[in-house]
């Protein structure tokens, strides 16, 4: 019996090719996205989960701003670990980190950089559920200048060679050997604390990079602070506990801990480790999955429901001889299940050729493993049942048709399923909108940043860094960069260099901060973070941020090494809101006194996502950075890549004995928003397979309709109505529907893009026209979709229409 | 007796006033018999023949077939009993399009419970007995009007009847495909088998013993 069911399934879909293949290509597209969205969710949600990690915690700083507290830093004391787990029994063990951003490594005569570098201590193993593949797990990290590698790194050093033993340079600012006495596995891509290769943290006190910080005490927090809480622990009363602490005895801080599951998406504070996701992102990508969905399925609704009244005669056939409800049920439901399947089949194998092209384009390393099988069942459970439920409502629907009418042919269907079926298509309308708006307010949002001026002209500035191998960070060093800014000035496509510490959309890596000053009145402060980085007298020039009052350093002056230039929000902050009463005033931190000579416009340092901080720039000659102008005609003329081999030799020249990184310092800015842009740019895909998906729903309608009034087209025809007026009565409901679903749609949108939009610190309007026009898109989109049909229905003879009666 | 209808009427409700569709209908059929329902266009005769074969509800009167009294019952017993005893020929044959000729005449007997083994001997049986072995994988769409008309006689025979219904079997039928389906009622007929034809045409109608001439949903 099962066999002829599915046998007669196969015939049904073969000889409806279209129907087929439209209804099994809407399912198709929709899980498929579905799945692909969801697999980057889980990915996303994924972040930093491990055996234990649910017991993991950071440590952060909160900051007083006003009279409440907010997260103030991602990074914490050398102390605080140890603090803690001495003076809170739930801490079990706690690992500290020192960032060494960008590093350069060196065995024998092999060269390569390496980010992501990190001193920790010998109990992140332990912490982090890491395990070595060569070494010993219990010393490899104890003894200073000890250095574990992971696999890739020890591969790129050592090819297939045992590395165990070894020696090898590390230079951040100065070298420092280390004896590799571990390779570990290469961490999950996605956690938030990428690291390449770990130093001990003992290494601190043979270092003289670290001079300063070899003791521990509660002066710097540049360290990220890992505990490991005991899994019985009371969170909420540890974490008062360690919010009501105040070790370090400053009122305007206090320390705080988040569980590490949560810092991808849910942390976005300074100094973090990396850039992390959003959890806004996540949701809405998450909504858009299910929408396409659920549009999927109310489309196949419609069209099984339309596509029914022509099974109406074979249901009354096997009614009258005499097949049971529930009979035609199981047949329907088997029907609807095959199509399913070959959907979802379709669905997994579009997704598994799309997937490549997917992780390129989210970046991401996402799989299909067995692993990540696991995340996907409830979501192919999912899937399923909404399958099931997607085919009982046809199923039901026709198998209730009384068999002598489904004979005759008069199978109308009650005003109830008509209803129904408004629902389903306003439903459709109505996500289909939402979806428009968003992808206008985003796709607005994100051109909007792109055009913000953010006070300083990043175009044609490449920023060149390398590591010195074989001198000291000395003043020396410094006069060497004074040569080769004067060498490269001689080229003929360099405008201007000049050397910085960092610059705008470096983030937080090379910043430094300070929290304590005291203002020009004399006040003490400590609530606000100023943020302060060292240029060059022409640095201001060559970024063109312009100067509302005073002016920049005296070249190679003495004088300079107490002069400030400060920001508009600076001179607000220090209770100076005029920037021309603010030259010559004093502010003291550091126990020493600053005299400002300078008041910039405020730029954006930080991208277009982070309020304007209080920046101030002190004079100093530094090697971080060595930013080079280029003058754009001449670049492009000579070609921007021998512009830059000219700029590389003048480097080697200078160097022999270097490495040489360069970064147009405009895409670096961009890149804050690769994220955002994706999202956009996903955001488009979806919905466009979405509207996509929902014509396809209506196309279906639009028949159902038209076979429904086909009488009445054809009686009012005969009685002299034009192919307009039947136009207008065909098309008015659907009108009429995406009017109802606009109405519903624009608060939903509103509220939701007013929520992605909270995400940035300068957005862009929702104004009146991102509603009309998205409501005059799914208008259009509606007519074109449901026009032919109605104008072939209009068009008809009516003696065709009439004679079946 | 095989049926026995007493005061059928039934009605529906149009501008608030009652249009009768069939008005105290008293009629028995017996077994062996073979009657022509005649009439014209609207006096009801499909109407009479969907009642007969449990199809369509009445709104009063009673009704008892093979001592059941079928307006007590329910729908599910209402249909094991037609399931069991009826089988019905239509004017437009009502083949089912996506099935071959040896489907079509097995999918009655799927909702029945029979055997794999049982169904094929019983189809093959019909098939030898109407000479079409030679259509049996053909779809409907591929046969002739009167080949189509006798698959819809075998499968309304298939599971062994007491009651052929035949809602005016030759009407899509030239006169010489319309004939040969009669002489296959009619030997059916003497094998026992009880037919209620309704029909327009006097030719038919000759065939049967016994005319029920409908006008408006009455017996005249």
């Amino acid at each position: 019996m099962y066999n002829l069911y599915f046998k007669i399934a196969i015939r049904y879909l073969l000889k409806n090719k279209l129907y087929s293949v439209i209804n099994i290509l809407g399912l198709a597209i929709g899980v498929a996205s579905f799945i692909l969205i969801m697999v980057y969710v889980n990915y996303e949600n994924d972040y930093d989960k491990f055996a234990g990690s649910e017991n993991v915690y950071r440590v952060y700083m909160d900051y007083k701003k006003g009279d409440q507290f907010v997260p103030g830093d991602a990074q914490t004391y050398n102390v605080t670990g140890p603090t803690f787990q001495k003076e809170f029994p739930e801490v079990l063990d706690f690992t500290r980190f020192y960032r060494l951003e960008k590093t350069t490594l060196k065995i024998e005569n092999k060269i390569i950089e390496e980010t992501n570098g990190n001193l920790a201590d010998p109990s992140y193993f332990e912490i982090f559920n890491q395990t070595l593949l060569k070494g010993d797990i219990t010393t490899a990290l104890v003894e200073p200048n000890s250095i574990v590698l992971t696999e890739t790194v020890a591969k790129k050093l050592f090819g297939n060679e045992n590395p165990i033993g070894k020696t090898i340079s590390v230079f951040w600012g100065s070298q420092v050997l280390a004896t590799i006495k571990g390779v570990m596995q290469d961490i999950p891509k996605n956690t938030h604390f990428k690291i390449n290769y770990l130093l001990s943290f003992e290494t601190i006190q043979t270092w003289d990079e670290f001079e300063g910080q070899k003791k521990p005490d509660w002066s710097r927090n540049n360290y990220f602070t890992y505990l490991k809480i005991d899994k019985n622990a009371d969170i909420s009363l540890l974490q008062k506990k360690i919010t009501e602490s105040n070790f370090e005895d400053d009122p305007d801080e206090r320390h705080n801990i988040e569980p590490i599951e949560d810092i991808h998406l849910y942390s976005n504070k300074p100094y973090e480790a990396e850039l992390n996701g959003s959890v806004v992102r996540v949701k809405f990508l998450t909504a858009i999955a299910f929408i396409i969905l659920i549009l999927s399925w109310l489309n196949y609704i419609n069209l099984s429901t339309t596509k029914s009244l022509e099974r109406a005669k074979e249901i009354g056939i096997r009614k009258v001889a005499g097949a049971q409800k529930q009979q035609l049920i199981i047949q329907l439901l088997l029907e609807s299940m095959i199509l399913n399947m070959i959907a979802i089949i379709m669905a997994i194998v579009l997704a598994i050729i799309i997937l490549p092209l997917y992780n390129s384009f989210t970046g991401k390393a996402l799989t299909f493993e067995l692993a990540s099988l696991a995340n996907i069942l409830p979501i192919l459970g999912f899937i399923l049942l909404g399958m099931m439920l997607a085919g009982l409502y046809p199923a039901i629907l026709l198998s209730n048709y009384s068999p002598s009418k489904a004979l005759k042919g008069k199978i109308k269907t009650s005003a109830n399923g008509l209803n129904i079926r408004k629902g389903l298509i306003i439903t459709q309308f109505l996500a289909t909108i939402v979806l428009l708006i968003g992808t206008i307010v985003v796709t607005k949002q994100i051109n909007y940043i792109q055009k913000q001026p953010i006070g300083s002209d990043l175009n044609d500035i490449v920023a060149i860094h390398g590591e010195i191998l074989n001198k000291k960070s000395d003043s020396l060093l410094i006069q060497d960069f004074t040569t080769l800014s004067n060498e490269m000035r001689k080229l003929s496509m360099v405008k201007d260099v000049t050397t910085t510490q960092t610059y705008p959309g470096d983030g937080y890596d090379n910043l430094s901060s300070f929290m304590e000053i005291t203002h020009p009145d004399g006040t003490k402060e400590g609530n606000v973070t100023y943020y302060f980085y060292i240029a060059e007298s022409n640095y201001f020039d060559l970024m063109d941020i312009e100067f509302l009052a005073g002016n920049t350093f005296l070249p190679n002056s003495k004088i300079n090494d107490r002069n400030l230039v400060i920001n508009e929000k600076f001179a607000k902050e220090i209770g100076i809101p005029n920037p021309k009463e603010s030259i010559n005033q004093k502010v003291k931190f550091w126990d020493v006194e600053w005299n400002i000579i300078g008041v910039i416009k405020n730029y954006h340092h930080f991208g277009l996502k982070t309020p304007m901080q209080p920046v101030m720039i002190r004079y100093g000659k530094i090697r971080n950075n060595l930013l080079v102008k280029l003058d754009p005609e001449v670049a492009s003329t000579i070609g921007y890549q021998s512009s830059l081999s000219q700029l590389q030799h003048v480097w080697e020249e200078v160097f022999p004995q270097s490495t040489f990184n360069y970064t147009f310092i405009n895409k670096k800015f961009q890149a804050q928003y690769e994220e955002d842009t994706k999202f956009s740019e996903a955001f488009k895909i979806f919905t466009a397979l979405a509207i996509f998906i929902a014509a396809l729903g209506l196309f279906g309608l639009t028949s159902y309709t038209c076979i429904q009034r086909k009488k009445e087209i054809g009686i009012r025809k005969v009685n002299g109505a034009s192919i307009f007026k039947i136009l207008k009565l065909l098309n008015i409901d659907f009108i009429k529907w995406v009017g109802v679903a606009f109405i519903i749609a624009v608060p939903i949108a509103w509220y939701a893009m007013n929520s992605w939009l909270e995400n940035f610190a300068v957005k862009t309007n929702l104004s009146w026209w991102v509603f009309i026009l998205a409501g005059i898109m799914a208008l259009g989109i509606t007519l074109l979709t449901v026009s032919w049909q109605s104008f072939m229905a209009a068009n008809g003879n009516p003696v065709d229409a009439l004679r079946n009666e | 007796m095989l049926l026995n209808l007493k005061n059928i009427s039934k009605w529906v409700q149009s501008g608030g006033q009652k249009v009768f569709l069939l008005k105290d209908i008293n009629f028995w059929v017996n077994e062996g018999d073979f009657i022509s329902i005649m009439g014209p266009s609207g006096s009801g005769k499909s109407t009479l023949l969907n009642v007969i074969g449990m199809l369509d509800d009445f709104n009063e009167g009673e009704y008892s077939f093979l001592d059941e009294s079928v307006h007590t019952l329910k729908e599910k017993h209402r249909a094991n009993l037609y399931k069991q005893y009826v089988g019905f020929v239509f004017q437009a044959y009502h083949l089912i399009d996506e099935l071959t000729v040896k489907e079509n005449l097995e999918m009655p007997l799927l909702y029945k419970k029979h055997s794999a083994s049982e169904r094929k001997s019983l189809v093959g049986d019909m098939l030898d007995r109407f000479n079409i072995v030679g259509k049996k994988d053909l779809f409907p769409a591929q046969l002739s009007g009167g080949q189509q008309q006798l698959v819809g006689v075998a499968r309304a025979l298939i599971a062994s009847p007491k009651l052929i219904l035949a809602d005016e079997p030759t009407g899509n039928l030239n006169s010489k495909q319309g004939e040969e389906i009669m002489e296959i009622f009619t030997q059916l007929n003497k094998e026992g088998v009880t037919i209620i034809q309704v029909t327009h045409s006097e030719k038919n109608m000759a065939y049967g013993s016994r005319v029920i001439n409908l006008l408006d949903g009455s017996i005249v």
